[in-house]
């Protein structure tokens, strides 16, 4: 009966796939719809807290940081109101993490201002002493990509649907026209950062990466 | 004894891959210890500026030791004992020699490059599966490649039954690439804007459905990266170095297929008390459980394979090598299910707890199995005696104590943070602050920056071994047949 | 019937299914063991004697006993 799984690598091969390819079929795909579903009032990224994202992703917090609190008293307690699914909606790649050198950071947006982080991303032992998170210095001067940003909130919108305004749309002149409105983004934020540089940069038309991190922050909730 | 003695097995692809195992072993390691070390001495985050903190390494990390070490030893392993179980040369037909150094060629191209990306910072950032879509493309050639080298060698046959180490590499290639093509779906946003990087894309799913996914992938790469084909070098490599044929063939045909079955369910273990609807985490829970079967099958029949030659233990380091390979195989496949059950899940989920985890498996069951593995194959290709005895030996305990202060001091590391983040004064209220869960840490930290050292300094004087072999060991007249040979 | 009661089936049957399929596997090894059919212990020796020029283990599908090579 087996006779023809031992002798034939082809039928062997298919075997092995079927097998393992079932439990993926079942499992994942009936959830897709349900999931996806954003909960009520929940708003797309802004293009400067989608650069602030990239941030976030280029140096990797996730190494360090969740931004998942589960259902239990103690990280009720510590972080807020346990994560839901539908709060996840707009988040392409997932950025929940797997471990914490750090706290979550799901919520941090609630108990954190833009002076803090300020501080603390310059130098996190200045302001919490003993932590062993690096200093994030480079990202004072760096310019964040808004412009991919941008890009990506186009992608979302055009692909998935995603509910951005008009004004996002393809193409290098709809770009020009829209990157005014991130750097005002931009400018509020820097208005309450103290570093001059930094001030400096973002009157001259320019986001340095810090001012698109904090506003991805600002906006955990 | 049939009489086409000019006919030899051809190492030539393996040999290349050989180098990049040991090569990129060393850079993966040393970037390990660097990062171990920045945890317990954070002032080592500003050795390259931008580019040395924590965070950048640690994907670096990840991905140099799974793609760079590990997947070279695979496909080290594989196109030397592919040859061997099917009986066929590689040097039989040009165009599976010509594949084979594509695949190499194109490997390498796309190892640097990610390499290079993950340093700049351009990574998708989904865990074990960072690198951006245009080198994702360059790994499905590469895959695409090794399966046609596999199947082309599988064509051309004479040995007419599979063996089972080629059950488990043929699983590996279909496995990765179902799981690889799925995971990493994206969308390049350049090609829809028109603005923008080239290198950046959005993932296909978003949010829950995305963690599902990427689980899925991480679990099953676990699976299909760390667990089938070291399976399939060690059922080949243990019965040849010691001359017993596996104890029950039969047992590993079946845990095989066991195997295959329950690993796929295991993967939303990674997502307990998350936003997954609740079946599924009871199921990956029970399947979690389950699992311990067919992963001590394997364990057992290669511990039952020695049966009767225990000898061989004290007097064959690489003997010693593999069976404690299998050892902490078994280690690991019992302490993940554990970890798997909800409750303990809700202590050790975030915690240190799990690098301790993934560090017995892979120190101490995929790296000992790969270097146990390359030191068997390099006499038989460069046909030279292993250089040094002694050096293995002192290789062997460096490396054993290393796993061990790992996996110990993790292990307490995790479950001392798990608890002190619950704990609860007589009120109700948390007892520390978040801070007080890091510095309790420094200790532990330290331990394991040390266990990275030790580990390392095994895996130098392992490459130094294969490195004296290939060029000063002594000359071998005959290939050996079983034992290998050292000075 | 909506997705997640098809989705509860399909598992529970394709479950049943696949470990019958084992069960059935289990049994039909020993079984063509039993009956001379296949000799499986024997294919651990592929991985012992590989030289290029060895006689394969195996080159048909039922045992030949006779000229069982032993070579421990
Ligand atoms: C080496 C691990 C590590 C990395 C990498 C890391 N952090 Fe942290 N982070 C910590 C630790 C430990 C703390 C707690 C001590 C402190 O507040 O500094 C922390 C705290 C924080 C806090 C304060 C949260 C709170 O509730 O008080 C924020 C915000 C933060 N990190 C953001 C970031 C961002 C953004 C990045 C990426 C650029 C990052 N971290 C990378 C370890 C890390």
């Amino acid at each position: 009966m087996f006779h023809w799984l031992e002798k034939n690598p082809f039928l062997f091969s298919v075997g092995v796939f079927i097998v393992i390819a079932f439990a993926g079929l079942i499992e994942i795909l009936p959830n897709f719809a349900e999931a996806a579903r954003p909960v009520v009032g929940l708003k797309p990224y802004t293009v400067l807290e989608l650069a602030g994202k990239e941030v976030y992703k280029k140096d990797n917090c996730i190494a360090c940081h969740s931004q998942l609190i589960r259902p239990f008293k103690a990280e009720t307690d510590r972080y807020g109101q346990y994560s839901l699914s539908g709060e996840y909606a707009y988040d392409r790649p997932f950025l929940w993490g797997s471990k914490r050198t750090g706290p979550d950071l799901h919520r941090v947006g609630n108990y954190r201002t833009t002076d803090w982080h300020e501080n603390h991303m310059w130098d996190p032992t200045s302001v919490v002493p003993g932590s062993i998170m690096p200093a994030y210095k480079h990202m004072f001067t760096n310019k964040a990509d808004i412009e991919t940003a941008y890009a990506e909130a186009v992608t979302v919108k055009t692909v998935f649907n995603t509910p951005y305004g008009d004004d996002i749309k393809p193409g290098r002149e709809a770009w020009e026209a829209y990157k005014p409105k991130v750097i005002e983004e931009a400018k509020k934020i820097a208005a309450d950062m103290k570093n001059q540089d930094v001030k400096d940069a973002v009157n001259r038309g320019e986001v340095p990466e810090i001012v698109a991190l904090i506003a991805y922050l600002n906006r955990l909730k | 004894m049939q009489s086409n003695a000019a006919l030899e097995y051809d190492y030539s692809v393996a040999k290349l891959f050989t180098i990049t195992a040991i090569l990129f072993g060393f850079v993966g390691m040393l970037i390990g210890t660097l990062i171990a070390a920045q945890l317990a001495f954070p002032e080592l985050n500003y050795l390259l500026g931008e580019y040395g903190t924590f965070s950048r390494l640690r994907p670096l990390h990840t991905n140099v030791v799974i793609y760079g070490f590990t997947v070279s030893g695979v496909f080290a392993t594989f196109y030397y004992l592919a040859q061997r179980v099917l009986k066929v040369s590689m040097a039989e037909s040009k165009f599976i020699m010509f594949i084979g150094k594509l695949q190499f060629v194109l490997y390498m191209i796309l190892a640097v490059s990610m390499v290079v990306t993950l340093l700049l910072g351009i990574t998708a950032n989904k865990e074990y599966a960072q690198m951006e879509w245009p080198l994702d493309l360059l790994t499905v050639v590469v895959w695409v490649l090794w399966g046609v080298a596999m199947f082309g060698l599988i064509g051309m046959r004479r040995e007419k039954a599979l063996y089972i180490s080629m059950w488990y590499f043929i699983a590996c290639f279909l496995g990765v690439a179902m799981l690889y093509l799925f995971n990493n779906m994206e969308v390049p946003t350049a090609l829809v804007a028109g603005v923008g990087s080239m290198m950046h894309s959005v993932s296909m799913y978003a949010g829950t459905n995305d963690a599902l996914v990427q689980w899925w992938w991480g679990h099953n790469a676990v699976a299909f990266v760390f667990t089938v084909p070291i399976i399939a070098m060690i059922y080949y490599f243990l019965p040849k170095e010691s001359g017993q044929a596996v104890y029950s063939y039969k047992l590993s045909l079946l845990s095989f297929w066991g195997l295959m079955f329950v690993y796929l369910w295991a993967g939303s273990h990674h997502l307990l008390w998350s936003t997954v609807p609740d079946w599924m985490q009871t199921m990956g829970s029970v399947f979690s459980v389950v699992l311990i079967l067919p992963s001590w099958g394997s364990a057992i029949n290669m511990l039952l394979t020695m049966k009767g030659e225990w000898n061989q233990l004290t007097e064959n380091p690489l003997i010693k090598f593999m069976v404690l390979a299998s050892t902490f195989y078994m280690l690991s496949t019992l302490e993940g299910p554990i970890q798997a059950i909800k409750s303990v899940n809700a202590i050790a989920h975030f915690t240190d707890w799990i690098p301790g985890h993934v560090h017995d498996g892979v120190l101490g069951w995929v790296a000992f199995m790969i270097m146990a593995g390359i030191m068997h194959m390099a006499p038989r290709m460069y046909k030279r005696e292993l250089y040094s005895k002694k050096l293995v030996e002192a290789q062997f305990w460096l490396q054993t104590t290393a796993v061990v202060l790992y996996f110990t001091s993790m292990w307490i590391a995790g479950i001392t943070q798990g608890m002190m983040w619950r704990a609860v004064d007589e009120y109700g209220n948390l007892m520390y602050s978040f801070i007080d869960t890091v510095t309790v840490l420094h200790p532990y930290y330290a331990i394991r920056a040390l266990s990275g050292v030790l580990y390392l300094t095994g895996f130098l004087m392992f490459a130094y071994n294969i490195y004296k072999t290939a060029t000063a060991g002594r000359k071998l007249e005959n290939e050996p047949q079983f034992r290998t040979p050292m000075a | 019937m909506d997705i997640r009661e098809l989705q509860g089936y399909a598992s529970f049957f394709m479950t049943i299914f696949l470990v019958v399929m084992l069960y059935g596997y289990i049994i039909y090894l020993y079984r063509s063991e039993k009956k001379g059919e296949k000799d499986y212990e024997k294919l651990g020796n592929i991985a012992i004697d590989d030289e290029i020029d060895s006689t394969p283990v195996n080159t048909s599908d039922s045992v030949s006993s006779e000229k069982k090579e032993q070579n421990k």
